[in-house]
């Protein structure tokens, strides 16, 4: 059976597309290094129009209003500019409300596009762009961990990540949060507290790492200022081991933290990068597998999840779950010398 | 009539749903179209493959696997038609559901008319309306064209005026629809779909056709107080088509091995269902209900007329937190027959949204799914309720008679008891009157609407070959007492001419040990002006009934079925419901 891959490794190859969906000007060049925070492509976000009617506003008809047109499609207006007229005892005239181009002129009509402000496009990495897609984005490599998440709130950062403890198993308490973790992305097991997202919002930490997060807690996960990305899911489960391993390893080490909204249909996952440059090159990860006995998995769901652990054996026929369900499963050892059959749709190959 | 081997004609059919893409083979056994075997693989149509045909691929590995057919060699791919050898298959379908919904703008004269239309049009897809356009929400031309640019939707549905009716109104709007389409990149610029006054075509044609994709078809409503969508609801599918075409890898190499039998999943059942209410009583109807892994359907067919609802993000699996949207946890966890904690509950929820293709594992995880099942069915039935009624110019928020009532969906069908799938179709669409509730046990009702149009025969024998399963006819009487009180009085009559009769008390869900297929007549009489659809409020009359495989089932719990304000007392409900369902397995 075909599986999708989590990944968390500790040396990978990380190739990303920074790109916007629609037209903007590129403003890195190949070879280029980046931060995360650096900006690598401009465009207007939200192109806000106007359309005037010139030939109301100077009371003629639509052909006259077009004689009396003195910009046309392609014109750069200021605010105040004269778009059409003068006409009458009063010298009447249309001017520009606001500063813009002028996309359409005619049939007594007028639309232009008004100046907004830029919108950004972060790098959201660090790394190298290896390839700049024309007038959308960018593609970015780098080497280094990569942990992939499940959660994000949609907030992106870059900065020293501090794991409250060696063992992420626990819950996060208000009282673990202090002063100490000013300015730095914080790692913990997981959190059902509402109060304590206020008081690391109050400290301020730059972004937060968790294993789970209560469901409750996403209306004010989502709400909150910096980034928090969920790895394992939603509940009180500790995280992964292998995330877990990463994470302390590179205590006080930069990472770059996008808590994207995760979206499996395209692939948008919420992750980690801690680009280790100087490292050898590995090869890019693979995103799809067929499970077999031997490989890694992930327990996504039930009882067993977020466990790691190995597939010894899998089924070649339906079995029977105590619930009633009748579904292929695998034979899965994994923690300290446990043992299950779980089903094949509740684990995922695990990279590392 | 018999199919001789020259004539007959194998068929695979293909359903690429959100979660799994499933592999129907079909094939004359015996002188007659029958079913032969099904198959399923991940669906790949998104990342990290963006390519539906390796999901497809895999499902008929699958199949081949199961069936020890060779339907494609490594040479030449796909083997169609099949050869002398019986290597491949003859025709080939394909039915879709997987994707994000398309965003749709609805535009529309009058809010309450000609909006209303276009809404309903759009729901009979899987589609999200991101906004609405119409003479009443006082927007200028500038913000209608701000609106298009930012939205920018995959489809803008345009209806309103009658023919010969309003024109000028509907021109201003149709304006700002053209220039915000001159905006927007040509490879991002929507797909229109006009079904206004009809009068106007011409026009909409030279403004909006070299701009943008345009489909015309006749008024939704060229009349006031008629309606004709079918046409457009066509036109709508085509383009659901180019939709995933555009957005989807893939798809033109399915519609290459189908010969361009491709529609969406909602399209084929809605189809289907209407070809077997012209097969079975047209005037009694016919529902077909599927709970998806993100989207639930509802079609219903009666005297040539047809229903169809999709509601996307309104499922068991990726589109379960859209239940949590749209309900409160208290409304899912009602339909418990056990105390769970809240915070589990809504944990539950999240994860299988975010692992939809993973199953329950404990019997308490199960209870949610079934739980989600009956309120996103619930949520679905009663915003179809309203268009059900339409149909028969009745007035009521209840489910109005159809019968039978068919449910396919991985949740009812592979639900580890027949009694789970029942109380989900029996919660969830809380029938009236007298039906049968049926399961079509190998989800084939899609495969066979996509079939119907190459293949009719084969859709009249696959359904006459037993392929749904009789879950139990339903007794619902409508009306409210005291619970306990005797509400309905019923003699059964047996072949063998042996009787029984039964009192049933208002509040209780009761069995009648009638076998499967065993067809017995009933007498009912409802006391209290109960109405068990005999003409009327303490109509008496004799019905024709037959055995399902949990007899038949008189649910005398009320119409709308209220709960009690003690969830604990709730929970225990439930409980005995189920046990009283269970005892019949």
């Amino acid at each position: 059976m075909l599986s999708k891959v989590k990944h968390i490794h500790a040396l990978t190859n990380i190739r990303r597309e920074r790109v916007l969906s629609s037209d903007g000007h590129v403003i890195v060049r190949r070879m280029q290094k980046v931060t995360p925070t650096d900006v690598i492509v401009v465009a207007p976000l939200m192109a806000k129009y106007l359309l005037l009617d010139i030939a109301q506003g100077l009371n003629v008809t639509p052909a006259r209003a077009d004689e009396l047109l003195q910009r046309r499609a392609g014109d750069e207006l200021s605010t105040g500019d004269v778009i059409a007229g003068p006409i009458g005892l009063f010298q009447r005239v249309i001017r520009a409300p606001f500063s813009g181009l002028v996309k359409i002129a005619g049939e007594g009509k007028v639309l232009y596009e008004i100046t907004s402000q830029p919108f950004e496009l972060q790098a959201g990495m660090e790394g190298t762009v290896t390839n700049i897609i024309p007038e959308r984005g960018a593609i970015i490599e780098t080497r280094g961990a990569l942990i992939q998440g499940l959660w994000g709130n949609g907030n992106i950062t870059y900065g020293v990540i501090q794991p409250v403890s060696n063992n992420l198993n626990q819950e996060l308490s208000a009282e673990q949060i202090n002063i100490g973790f000013r300015g730095a992305i914080l790692a913990a097991g997981y959190c059902s507290n509402p109060e304590v997202l206020e008081i690391a919002a109050n400290i301020p930490i730059k972004g937060l790492i968790l294993g789970s997060i209560s469901s409750d807690l996403i209306p004010a996960a989502q709400s909150i200022s910096y980034p928090i990305l969920v790895i394992d899911g939603f509940g009180s489960t500790p995280m992964n081991s292998a995330a877990e391993k990463i994470l302390v390893a590179n205590r006080d080490r930069n990472i770059a933290l996008n808590a994207q909204v995760y979206d499996p249909f395209l692939g948008k996952y919420p992750e980690i990068i801690i680009s280790q440059p100087n490292q050898p090159e590995p090869d890019l990860p693979i995103e799809t597998e067929t499970l077999s006995s031997g490989k890694r998995v992930i327990i996504v769901n039930g009882p067993q999840a977020p466990q790691i652990g190995t597939i010894d054996y899998i089924y070649p026929r339906k079995q029977l779950l105590s619930n009633g369900i009748e579904t292929r499963t695998a034979e899965v050892s994994y923690g300290h010398e446990k043992r299950a059959a779980i089903p094949l749709s509740n684990v995922e190959i695990l990279k590392e | 009539m018999d199919i001789t081997t020259v004539s007959a004609k194998s068929l695979i059919t293909l359903d690429i749903g959100n979660t799994i893409t499933r592999a129907l083979f079909f094939d004359v056994v015996s002188g007659k179209y029958r079913f032969v075997a099904s198959a399923s693989a991940p669906t790949t149509a998104g990342a990290p493959l963006f390519d539906v045909t390796e999901g497809a691929w895999r499902a008929i590995e699958e199949l081949q696997h199961i069936t020890s057919r060779t339907f494609f060699s490594e040479k030449e791919g796909l083997i169609i038609p099949s050869t002398k050898d019986n290597q491949g298959v003859d025709i080939m379908a394909a039915t879709m559901s997987a994707g994000n919904p398309i965003s749709v703008v609805t535009v529309g004269l009058l809010d309450n008319v000609s909006l209303l239309n276009a809404q309903y049009l759009a729901h009979t897809t899987y589609s999200k309306i991101m906004a609405e356009i119409s003479l009443n929400d006082r927007r200028t031309s500038s913000d209608r064209i701000n609106l298009l640019t930012e939205k920018r939707p995959d489809l803008i549905i345009i209806t309103g005026g009658t023919n010969k009716g309003a024109s000028k109104s509907l021109l201003n709007i149709l304006e700002s629809i053209g220039l915000s389409s001159y905006l927007i990149d040509e490879s991002q610029r929507p797909h229109i779909l006009y079904a206004g006054n009809e009068e106007l075509q011409e026009e909409v044609k030279s403004g909006l056709e070299k701009i943008s994709k345009l489909r015309i078809a006749p008024n939704i409503q060229p009349v006031l107080g008629k309606e004709n969508i079918y046409p457009a609801q066509n036109e709508l599918n085509e383009i659901y088509k180019d939709v995933r075409i555009k957005q989807t890898g893939g798809i033109r190499e399915v519609l290459s091995w189908t010969d361009d039998n491709f529609t969406s999943t909602a399209s084929a059942l809605g189809r289907v269902i209407r070809f077997l209410s012209e097969k079975y009583e047209p005037e009694k109807g016919v529902m077909g209900i599927d709970i998806g892994s993100y989207a639930t359907i509802l079609a219903a067919a009666s005297s040539g007329e047809e229903t169809l609802r999709v509601f996307p993000g309104l499922g068991v699996g990726a589109g379960c937190t859209g239940v949590l949207e749209e309900s409160s946890l208290e409304e899912i966890t009602r339909w418990l027959p056990l105390k769970l904690a809240e915070q589990d509950v809504r944990d539950y929820i999240y994860t299988k949204s975010a692992y939809p293709a993973s199953l329950p594992t404990e019997s308490e995880h199960l209870e949610i799914e079934i739980a989600l099942a009956k309120q996103a069915l619930r949520i679905a039935s009663k915003k179809t309720i309203p268009s059900l009624h339409k149909r028969s110019a009745a007035s009521s928020s209840l489910m109005p008679p159809i019968e039978p009532i068919i449910g396919l969906g991985r949740i009812l069908t592979q639900a580890p008891t027949r009694s789970q799938s029942l109380s989900i179709l029996l919660d969830g669409i809380q029938p009236t009157g007298v039906t049968t509730l049926a399961l079509d046990q190998n989800d084939l009702l899609p495969g066979l609407g996509a079939a119907s149009d190459i293949n009719p025969l084969l859709t009249v024998q696959v359904i006459e070959s037993n392929t749904f399963l009789n879950l139990g006819t339903i007794i619902a009487p409508m009306g409210y007492a005291r619970p306990g009180t005797p509400i309905l009085r019923i003699r059964v009559n047996r072949e063998d001419g042996r009787t029984f009769t039964r009192e049933i008390k208002f509040g209780s869900l009761t069995v009648l040990p009638i076998e499967l297929g065993e067809k017995v007549s009933l007498h009912l009489r409802p006391l209290h002006r109960f109405d068990v659809g005999m003409g009327g409020p303490g109509k008496s009359g004799k019905v024709n009934a037959v055995g399902g495989s949990l007899g038949i089932i008189i649910d005398a719990r009320g119409r709308p079925l209220h709960f009690l304000q003690d969830q604990e007392k709730n929970w225990k409900r439930n409980e005995t419901w189920i046990k009283t369902l269970l005892k019949y397995e």
